[in-house]
């Protein structure tokens, strides 16, 4: 046997030095995100592809997230249109019901709100996949077969959400003005020719990129590109770090929801102000 | 540990060209006091029979590791070609990381870790990859990938690292998932949830060695398994060892399967290896934590 280490008495660590660790640690959180994020995104344009597990994460992340996306954009866009009503009618100025539903699905509700949702339904889902996956010691599997499992797990999902959150956004926007149209011509008594219209001067007014594209499209894909990376690095961060057997992975779980919900809300609001002072209001 | 209550693995220990193993029936007419004179015994009437070498495939030297406290102190311990290396001890003195080690998902500290002869620790990320194509891992609970049929698990490494064509990619799978007697026209279109604890391990081997990887690697091979079980996977490595000539590493608990199967055995006690030699050796060891190790004292 190895001789015994001397005696080191043994002292509470004090609330200086465990602020220190803390920090120290969370600090290292970030910048493991970080790295996480760089190399899932560099594994974007370096071989091998896996197309197929590409092609299957859009199907999880955007094809099944259309049911909830669309039922959360219609009834969105139906209350904003009867919340403005209400106070538009104190002006006398119901016919810019259109231009206020669809500047506010556009630029913020709908992106948000896909955001939200793709969080809550697909970032749990990749969490708690890739928190089994590492429990039951698969991603060390993956490593063992001589796979990187950031590029096969991490890169197709972050891809998949790059491509579907903007895709889910723009359907919707759609189907939120169209929530809003129902309400207008059925209870406030607007037209649809006269609400498609107005909805139409609210994205041009606000003027053209490149002589074509409308600012008001620049922002609300820009918003939904960036949500798609936050979820899915946050998703795939927590999942292939989650330690602690079936229990950790409820943590995992709970903790890819929670954060990514408030990034989403916390870039949000950095992002419009970026682009408001790159684009114009 | 040898336990003389598990006599009716008997009936799973029958095929073997070699008698080198324990058998379970008559290990339970013994008293535990008369094991090391036993295993001796059955030791002394026929040697290791595999083929080795002298040059070393897997070399740890004088490696340490820590996290927040020590797991690995001055290890040291070599596999030579066809060997079959086993690494024994209690929970938690750093058995599962020796693996690692070899297979470099971990970096040592101090010390070397060589295999085939070239130094690993100093490897990138991707040649490290490169450098675990030549081994199978066999995983404790088989790491069997959930969403994957058998076969997709099997074809894994072959579709990852290989340009093999469909139909070379399914004999092989078939061939494999026949070495380790499943019935592949059953098995593979199974998913992994729909196997029986004993036939993942199996397809986790078949897996493992579906590259014809030169070194295996086991996790407790037989832990949670039941004695007739254990007994076919054990049989099992015998087998890959002795028809395929694979050098094995294998970590577990169960003594007596390890003396079934080693060619030597290394002994992990408190993060240091305590002993490093053939079951011979071990079994007439008078260490005192050995002879407690075997129960024989």
């Amino acid at each position: 046997m190895p001789a015994a280490a001397p005696a080191v008495p043994s002292r509470t660590p004090s609330h200086w030095e465990r602020f220190v660790a803390a920090s120290k640690s969370r600090v290292r959180n970030v910048q493991d995100y970080f790295a996480l994020a760089g190399r899932g995104l560099g594994f974007i344009f370096v071989r091998p592809f896996y197309g197929q597990d590409w092609v299957q994460q859009m199907d999880e992340i955007g094809v099944k997230s259309l049911g909830i996306v669309l039922l959360t954009g219609f009834f969105t866009g139906m209350v904003l249109a009867l919340q403005s009503s209400v106070q538009l009618q104190t002006f006398g100025a119901t016919m810019y019901i259109g231009r206020l539903v669809s500047a506010s699905m556009i630029r913020e509700l709908g992106p948000v709100l896909a955001g939200l949702m793709v969080a809550g339904r697909v970032g749990s889902g990749i969490a708690a996949q890739l928190g089994s996956m590492r429990v039951t010691e698969q991603i060390d599997a993956l490593n063992t077969l001589g796979t990187d499992p950031i590029k096969k797990l991490v890169t197709p999902r972050v891809l998949a959400a790059l491509v579907m959150l903007p895709v889910l956004t723009i359907i919707n926007d759609f189907i939120g003005i169209l929530g809003g149209n129902l309400i207008s011509s059925a209870m406030v008594g607007v037209p649809t020719s006269l609400y498609w219209r107005t909805v139409w001067d609210q994205i041009a007014n606000d003027g053209f990129t490149l002589r074509v594209i409308p600012i008001d499209f620049v922002q609300g894909i820009t918003k939904p590109f960036v949500f798609g990376g936050i979820i899915s690095i946050t998703a795939c961060y927590f999942g292939l770090n989650t330690t602690g057997g079936t229990e950790g992975v409820g943590q995992s779980t709970t903790r890819t929801v929670v954060v990514s919900s408030i990034l989403i809300l916390i870039i949000d609001y950095f992002l419009t102000q970026i682009l408001l002072s790159v684009l114009g209001p | 540990m040898i336990d003389d209550e598990s006599s009716d693995s008997r009936t799973a220990t029958g095929k073997l060209p070699s008698d080198r193993r324990l058998d379970g029936r008559r290990m339970g007419e013994r008293t535990t006091s008369g094991v090391r004179a036993a295993i001796r015994d059955e030791l002394a009437t026929e040697p290791a029979d595999a083929e080795t070498n002298d040059q070393p495939v897997i070399q740890l030297d004088h490696v340490s590791l820590a996290f927040d406290e020590p797991v690995l102190e001055d290890v040291s311990f070599e596999a030579r070609k066809g060997e079959t290396l086993c690494i024994v001890g209690e929970s938690g003195t750093g058995k599962s990381t020796a693996l690692k080690l070899i297979l470099r998902l971990l970096v040592p500290e101090k010390g070397s870790v060589c295999i085939g002869g070239k130094e690993i620790t100093g490897l990138s990320f991707e040649e490290a990859l490169e450098i675990r194509q030549q081994m199978g891992m066999v995983f404790q609970g088989a790491a069997l990938f959930d969403s994957m049929s058998v076969f997709e698990n099997v074809a894994y490494p072959l579709r990852e690292h290989t340009t093999m064509n469909e139909d070379e990619i399914e004999q092989r799978v078939r061939e494999k998932l026949q070495f380790v007697d499943l019935e592949p026209d059953k098995v593979m279109e199974q998913l992994p949830a729909e196997l029986s604890g004993g036939m993942r391990k199996r397809v986790g081997i078949a897996r493992g060695m579906a590259n014809n990887a030169e070194i295996m690697l086991y996790d407790e091979p037989t832990s949670g398994l039941d004695p007739l079980t254990t007994g076919t996977i054990t049989r099992l490595l015998l087998k890959l060892q002795r028809e395929l000539g694979v050098t094995s590493v294998v970590v577990s608990h169960d003594i007596r399967s390890v003396f079934r199967m080693a060619t030597r055995i290394a002994v992990l006690y408190e993060h240091h290896i305590v002993f490093f030699g053939t079951p011979e050796e071990m079994a007439g060891s008078d260490d005192e934590y050995i002879r407690t190790f075997l129960g024989g004292s």
